[in-house]
């Protein structure tokens, strides 16, 4: 459950990325974010993951309010989310397994568990077969594919994805899309920060616009058609 | 963090020095050079200190009386130099003991050659003064050379006077240089593991954002730092030990009255010394240049 309330983000140049946004999601939810550039989607995802803090207002996630979360709290709370960036951000020198299976060691995983776990992942995102590659020798849709897996790693609740699709071409966009509907089903909260009007459209999901650092539009279905 | 390896951390660290080899190399000379002074201070100092001490301090006065004077002539003279005020302890050495004295100084190798001296001893009865007043020191040489039947007196109060400003001026002077060393150690230190931070930087941020604690983050560059400090202070304890070794043999075949402290003496504690500043520098370098992003 992620609950904003009133939430305000002043950045310390001044810049007001949000504005008052208020939004309440509940666990098992698939949400799109929209919203011109600029308009804050991002900053909220930051507040999300503790990166940023409020400038005033509240964000709670699973009854944790961040703004009273001490810093050496924040790695643990952020081993409920899963990460993925526009980027991919895989670590180049290590292949898709170890890119995976690091994630793991990162929270202290037993190496037994990692050795199970990391090969069903990469079932889950179709690249059984890759996983002794270099990020390097993928095409930008698989390696957003290890991203999700990296971020399904630890098992977290919600997974956050900004702009996943931003760096692929638009085929594959759809594939990876598909993966994070699948995702929800197993029972994730997702929240997908995307620019892409048709895709938004053609799943039918939440759609939250922000415009000008708050909510303008929430609701369920098409939002462009 | 338990259950992961720790050759991750050292496999890291390691990679980290041999990425940025010339940074390292650099930070391990300008390191190793500071504990060399460091040690070659200490160890001037501490020499000074035994040599201040065997001079026998500065409030004690040896009296030599004339060779030729009777029993009764020598409780007279022993009289008067404890009547002197501001005189604190005297005792009387005998020219027996005196002789015991100097073979012992001069080692059971020389024995047969002093032992010849036994009955007819050149040397002469003496008084040893000690816990003068030292306010009132010079009352007690005047009230001394009053006395008749004393030869001559000896006190060690300008050698060690001298021995002492030296002390004062070589602590002061290489005070700051070893404030000046250390910064520049620590700097150098902290722009070598920046490097290292730098060229993971990507990395760090996925980790951060996976849940990583800032200890997981920050104990590859902490133990890079300590392998500085380690390499460093283990050449410079190398290079002490035979800096130390021929000034010690080069002085002591010069000046045989200075006494040198035996490097077996000190080894343990330069060792231990040496490493404990090493790292802590190196620790203390590492730590300051990854705090930025161990913090979320
Ligand atoms: N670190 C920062 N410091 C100052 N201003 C910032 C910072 N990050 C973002 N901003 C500003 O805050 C506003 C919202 O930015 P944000 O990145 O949240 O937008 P966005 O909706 O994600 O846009 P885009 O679709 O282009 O990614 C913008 O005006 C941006 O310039
Ligand atoms: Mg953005």
């Amino acid at each position: 459950m992620i609950d904003f309330t009133n939430v305000i983000k002043a950045y310390p140049n001044g810049t007001v990325a949000l504005n008052g946004v208020n939004l309440h999601i509940d666990d098992g939810e698939f949400v799109f974010v929209v919203g011109a550039t600029g308009a804050g989607k991002t900053t909220l995802m930051k507040l999300l993951l503790r990166e940023e803090k409020a400038t005033s207002g509240t964000v709670v996630v699973d009854n944790t309010d961040l703004s009273k979360l001490s810093y050496l709290r924040v790695p643990h709370y952020r081993r409920k989310l899963g990460i993925v960036f526009q980027d991919f951000r895989l670590f180049p020198k290590k292949t898709v397994y170890e890119n995976v299976a690091f994630a793991m060691q990162v929270v202290g995983v037993p190496n037994k568990k990692i050795k199970k776990r990391v090969p069903a992942l990469l079932n889950t995102v179709s690249l059984g077969d890759k996983s002794n590659c270099f990020p390097n020798e993928l095409s930008g849709g698989e390696q957003q594919r290890v991203a999700l897996a990296r971020a399904l790693a630890n098992n977290p609740k919600i997974i956050i994805a900004d702009e996943p699709t931003g760096n692929i071409d638009p085929k594959m966009s759809l594939e990876i899309m598909n993966l994070l509907v699948k995702i929800n089903k197993l029972g994730k909260t997702v929240l997908v920060v995307t620019h892409e009007k048709n895709l938004v459209d053609y799943y039918q999901q939440r759609v939250i616009m922000i415009d000008g650092g708050v909510v303008s539009d929430d609701r369920v279905g098409g939002m462009f058609e | 963090m338990k259950q992961y390896k720790f050759s991750y951390f050292f496999g890291q660290a390691v990679r980290g020095l041999w990425r940025n080899g010339v940074m390292s190399f650099a930070s391990i000379a300008v390191l190793m050079s500071c504990l060399i002074v460091l040690g070659s201070f200490t160890m001037l100092v501490a020499n000074i200190n035994v040599n201040l001490d065997e001079l026998g301090l500065q409030n004690e006065i040896m009296v030599f009386v004339e060779p030729d004077l009777t029993d009764d002539e020598l409780l007279r003279v022993e009289q008067m130099i404890r009547n002197i005020s501001y005189v604190g302890e005297v005792r009387h050495i005998t020219k027996d003991e005196a002789l015991d004295y100097m073979i012992e100084q001069v080692g059971e190798e020389n024995r047969d050659l002093y032992e010849a001296y036994r009955d007819d001893n050149p040397l002469s009865d003496s008084f040893e003064i000690t816990n003068i007043d030292g306010a009132h020191y010079t009352d007690v040489t005047y009230s001394l050379s009053q006395i008749e039947g004393i030869r001559k007196t000896r006190d060690q109060r300008a050698l060690a006077n001298m021995m002492q400003s030296l002390k004062n001026g070589v602590t002061l002077i290489f005070s700051w240089f070893l404030v000046i060393l250390f910064v520049v150690s620590v700097f150098v230190i902290i722009n070598t593991v920046k490097l290292s931070v730098y060229s993971r930087k990507n990395e760090i941020v996925v980790m951060r954002y996976i849940g990583a604690t800032g200890l997981f983050i920050a104990l590859p560059f902490i133990i890079e730092g300590a392998m500085i400090g380690l390499v460093s202070s283990m050449i410079a304890y190398l290079l002490e030990n035979v800096l130390y070794g021929y000034i010690q043999s080069s002085v002591s075949d010069i000046v045989s009255i200075i006494h040198i402290i035996p490097l077996s003496d000190v080894r343990l504690t330069m060792f231990f010394g040496f490493a404990a500043v090493g790292i802590l520098t190196g620790v203390i370098g590492s730590a300051i240049s990854i705090s930025k992003y161990t913090r979320n």
